[in-house]
């Protein structure tokens, strides 16, 4: 593959060809199909169908070209491509050009076998991608090339690299006659050795050589059983988590307190390797990184205070908004992958920091699977830092704050009350919201006078949220605000649902008192002897059912048979939630 | 510029990936041996097995104007390539390899004009049970007695590996040159603290492994240049050969010996880190020294991390550089907390490290072991904490008297080891040069001897080796008379 070209290759090489015979137009038309293909390559991705498209003409070019050739030779000049003494490609663009891109990096020679077409275009075609992106100080073109091993492309080249480099040649030997006294002596050494072993008893010298009938071959060579030992250690090797054997070593001498710079030097190494990991999907590395570094913190006498806060600084870092956006990401489109078990594993190791833009993450993620993952792993993190989720009900970003109130309802997070209070008042609507759901949850009654004032929010969830909220808690200085909103004009324009969440919530929180009010609305008949509308009746009805009273029993049943049906389905209701109380 | 062009490794002009064809060629005919063995020749499996075994065949002869397969010991040869074994195909191979060697075939040569109908019965042939005495002779009767006339079979006994030849030696001092230069360079930049040039470091490897593959004697061969004051560089670049060497000798593919390879030349690389005056001293160490150089496999793990130019972390070759000197009991050091197991590949650094350390003169160790007694001990000696397995594929890489040895024959001739014997029942009697007679008294010219030959007469070894010595003693360099 190297065997780097004489000076006058291509003249020598062209006595022997008649130029006229060369496909030299073929050629070049070759050339500029694969510029395309590369170009093609380089925008699409695999299953583009112009990419496809391009890889197809320059398949078939190849196989034009082998109805006229066994093989393609080229000679590579700084900015042409020959065959023969013929250019067929040319380019003075050092950027775009071919033709230095194999230059420059010493090769001077090409050559394209039968079979490239059919086996490794797509592999030759990412080569020449590859090596347009290479760093100055990684790979070149021929490591690459090397990498790829490719059958049906051949190259040679001019090695930079070996220049100044001296090539050993051996000396003259030994022509001392001191040799001869060595070797006298050496063999008179075994004479006398033989006869030591003699004298000592041994029935006859040692050999002097090992023969052949002594000579066990299964000593030095391995047999069948051997060799299938070996591939099974190397199917080993191929499955071995090596990042984990790193990091074992690096923990291992990251123990060892009498090396503090050493101990600083690692912990550098680890700073940059969790990111890493991260970007590769590689969680068990970064879980491992994480775990151990949450114990060194916490044992006394291994890091020092300056080991200590970067370690922290390392789990502090881990839990960041960034961090967590940027993984969340990668696993939402796919660019690292990891099972659901590694992400829950991994996100129970953050620190308070990572609440934040895990609640938002819970909220804008639409996989369901990922989001009921990060969702768990939220609350595991929330168990531990209870305060942290209060101070998030502060946090400005209204999807925190909402997921934080929602959390602390989860969690049951009572000293949440006040904080919820404060939520009730927010400018976005989700956000009260979930402040009003999560006090009727965590039953805080800290939050109750604000949610009193919430019964007339704008918002009708929310304003339903709170009635039942109100229910729920018995708050019973709500009661004359609930009275006019039931008598009022604004509840008979409610839909079905919020009237009936204020009415209950009026039967809950009023009791006894509320039952003539709530007997006006079911039995009375208002002005010109007009009983109040279907669904507000019902709506009362189903409040009496809340008291469980025997006014509130009797006002029920005065209804019974109510020629409405509404009315006498919700009344059945309220009279069987009645008798199941009195059960 | 430089000046002109220079050589680089040949791999010949053929047009055909000879190493692609012959194992396509290998694997056809051991398809056809199965084929035949189970089912009658016009059975539709035995057909497409000849078909295409012929198929294979015609395209090596028209390509390179006829095609001789060489079995020697464990090796095959297409033409002058030698093929590479890996795991996937070793059986295959050995399958193939015993039903040649059973019938005391050594080459099989295929003339230009080979017809498909002249497999079926040279194949046929091949399956029948062999004459235990002159196995080749009375298998040449039989085949004289068959339509084939494009075969020519020699013995086992007339067929070597190829010599090595000038191109090929060149070769490989370039290559050997050129790593030592980078192997250098490289650990000079890491202990200025400079940066590495990583990609002058792949590429010696890459030549290594091109090198082993292709040529792997003329490598082998520059392992004995021992130049004391560039230790450290030609340390590193042996380790590497030898690393790749036992590689291919347990079937790893190309990529697997880049990555040993690269580790092996990284294995010390930690020492830059440690004081050269405790490097280089030559009498005993302190214990504060003796920890101080302990400390540099961790330090080599750490060096790697600060280096640019992969493509990814290079954890395989920091674990080589951690662990070579753990022991596979993991009683060496450095001493472990978290459960581990030493990886293959450093199985098999420690290993090449140790022989070449052990067979040369340094800083602290002015007198070498002799190679064989170091085999020896690495293989018998359980403390030493090698892998026996490996140790066994270097010995059948190296020989029992690994190239190089300075031998004493029972002549009283003084010999130096140049050439492996390719067959594993003959891994103690290399061939030699000569380069002393009985007296003691140097030849002008060495010559070569094969000590597995028999004089004709007395059907004994023309020479054996009666012990091995140390060149120090007589004042010489061994590399002088084999590169």
């Amino acid at each position: 593959m190297t065997e780097v070209p004489e000076q006058n290759a291509a003249e020598d090489l062209g006595a022997e060809w008649d130029i006229v015979d060369l496909p030299v137009a073929e050629v070049h038309e070759l050339f500029v199909i694969l510029g395309k293909a590369l170009r093609a390559h380089q925008l699409y991705d695999d299953n583009n169908p112009v990419r496809q498209r391009f890889t197809e003409s320059l398949r078939q070019a190849f196989r034009k070209l082998w109805q006229e050739l066994d093989h393609l030779t080229l000679h590579i000049e700084e900015d042409r491509i020959l065959l023969e003494t013929e250019v067929v490609y040319a380019n003075d663009n050092r950027s775009e050009s071919l033709a230095f891109l194999f230059f420059k990096d010493g090769v001077r020679e090409i050559t394209f076998l039968q079979g490239i077409e059919t086996q490794e275009l797509d592999k030759f075609l990412a080569v020449l991608q590859k090596a347009r992106k290479l760093s100055p100080e990684g790979d070149d073109l021929l490591t690459v090339l090397w990498d790829e091993d490719l059958i049906n492309f051949r190259y040679q080249y001019i090695d930079y690299l070996s220049e100044g480099v001296d090539l050993p040649e051996a000396g003259s030997g030994n022509s001392e006659m001191e040799m001869q006294q060595v070797l006298e002596g050496e063999l008179s050494e075994e004479g006398e050795e033989d006869a030591q072993a003699q004298a000592a008893g041994a029935a006859e010298p040692a050999p002097a050589s090992v023969r052949q009938e002594d000579f066990n071959p299964t000593l030095y060579s391995l047999d069948p059983r051997e060799k299938e030992i070996i591939a099974g250690e190397m199917e080993k090797e191929t499955n071995r988590d090596l990042r984990k054997d790193v990091l074992a070593a690096l923990f291992d001498r990251l123990e060892e307190p009498h090396l503090p710079e050493r101990q600083s030097e690692i912990l550098g190494i680890l700073h940059q390797l969790l990111p890493n990991f991260l970007s590769r999907g590689a969680l068990v590395g970064a879980i491992m990184v994480l775990k151990e570094l949450r114990v060194l913190e916490a044992t006394q006498g291994i890091l020092d205070a300056h080991g200590v806060k970067e370690a922290q600084e390392i789990l502090d870092e881990a839990s960041s908004a960034e961090t967590i956006r940027e993984l969340i990401q990668a696993l939402y489109d796919g660019t690292v992958r990891a099972t659901p078990q590694q992400l829950s594993a991994f996100l129970q190791f953050l620190r308070p920091g990572a609440i934040a833009p895990l609640l938002r993450a819970s909220e804008m993620v639409d996989h369901r699977e990922l989001q009921a993952v990060i969702r768990k792993s939220v609350q595991g993190i929330a168990g531990r830092y209870r305060s942290a989720v209060v101070k998030l009900l502060d946090e400005e970003d209204p999807v925190v704050a909402a997921g934080a109130a929602r959390l602390a309802g989860q969690m049951g997070i009572v000293e949440a009350g006040p904080g919820l209070a404060r939520l009730l008042s927010h400018d976005d609507p989700a956000v009260r919201l979930a402040a009003v759901e999560s006090a009727a949850v965590l039953k805080a009654s800290t939050a109750a006078g604000a949610l009193r004032d919430t019964l007339d929010d704008p918002v009708r969830d929310i304003r339903v949220a709170a009635a039942r909220a109100l229910g729920t808690l018995r708050y019973q200085p709500a009661a004359a605000t609930l009275a006019d909103i039931v008598t009022g004009k604004e509840i008979r324009d409610a839909d079905i649902t919020e009237k009936v969440a204020f009415f209950e919530a009026y039967g809950l929180v009023g009791g006894e008192a509320a039952v003539s009010t709530l007997d006006r609305l079911l039995n009375g008949k208002g002005f010109l002897g007009r009983k109040e509308h279907s669904e507000v009746r019902a709506a009362a009805a189903l409040a009496l059912g809340k008291v469980h009273s025997n006014s509130s029993r009797a006002a029920l049943e005065e209804a019974v048979a109510d020629e409405d049906p509404v009315v006498r389905s919700s009344v059945s209701r309220a009279l069987r939630e009645e008798e199941g109380s009195d059960a | 510029m430089p000046e002109g062009p220079r050589p680089g490794t040949v791999t010949g002009e053929s047009k055909l990936n000879l190493q692609e064809e012959g194992r396509k060629v290998l694997g056809a005919f051991y398809s056809a041996l199965n084929a035949l063995k189970l089912y009658p020749v016009e059975n539709a499996t035995v057909q497409q097995a000849l078909d295409e075994l012929h198929s294979l065949v015609t395209r090596v002869v028209k390509a390179e104007a006829g095609a001789e397969l060489r079995v020697v010991g464990d090796f095959f040869f297409l033409n002058e390539t030698r093929l590479r074994l890996d795991l996937s195909n070793f059986a295959t191979f050995g399958s193939f390899a015993r039903a040649l060697q059973e019938h005391g075939i050594g080459a099989v040569e295929i003339l230009p004009g080979i017809r498909r109908d002249e497999w079926a019965p040279f194949i046929a042939m091949l399956l029948r049970k062999p004459q235990t005495e002159d196995p080749f002779e009375n298998f040449q009767i039989g085949f004289d007695q068959t339509p084939v006339e494009h075969m020519e079979l020699r013995p086992e006994k007339d067929v070597q590996e190829p010599e090595h030849d000038e191109e090929a030696l060149t070769a490989a001092k370039r290559t050997y040159a050129q790593s030592v230069k980078a192997a250098k360079d490289a650990l000079g930049d890491v202990r200025l603290g400079k940066a590495v040039n990583v990609r002058k470091v792949k590429r010696a490897v890459q030549g290594i492994v091109d090198q082993v593959i292709s040529n792997e004697p003329s490598i082998v061969t520059m392992t004995t240049l021992r130049d004391f004051d560039e230790y450290t560089f030609t340390h590193c670049v042996n380790v590497c050969i030898f690393s790749v060497i036992i590689g291919t000798r347990l079937g790893m593919t190309k990529q697997q010996l880049y990555e040993l390879g690269l580790g092996a030349l990284f294995h010390d690389i930690g020492k830059q880190r440690v004081g050269v005056e405790i490097i280089n001293k030559t009498g005993g160490l302190t214990d504060e020294e003796w920890n101080a150089i302990k400390e540099h496999t961790t330090e080599g793990l750490l060096v790697l991390f600060k280096m640019h130019g992969f493509a990814d972390v290079p954890y395989r070759q920091m674990l080589i550089a951690y662990e070579h000197h753990m022991k596979v009991d993991l009683t060496g050091y450095p001493p472990k907390k978290r459960d581990r197991e030493p990886t293959l590949f450093t199985r098999i650094v420690a290993v090449a490290d140790a022989f070449d350390a052990g067979t040369s003169v340094r800083s602290y160790q002015h007198k070498p072991w002799p190679p064989d007694s170091v085999l020896q001990e690495m293989r018998d000696n359980p403390r030493r904490g090698f892998d026996t397995l490996v140790v066994k594929a270097l010995i059948s890489a190296t020989g029992v008297y690994p190239v190089g040895t300075l031998a004493i024959l029972d002549s009283h001739e003084l010999a130096v080891v140049s050439h492996v014997n390719p067959d594993p029942n003959l891994l103690h009697r290399p061939k030699v040069k000569v380069i002393s007679d009985a007296m003691g008294v140097p030849l002008s010219q060495p010559i070569t001897l094969d000590l597995s030959q028999n004089h004709p007469t007395t059907g004994q070894p023309i020479r054996s080796i009666i012990k091995t010595t140390d060149p120090q003693k007589y004042g010489i360099r061994v590399s002088d008379y084999l590169i």
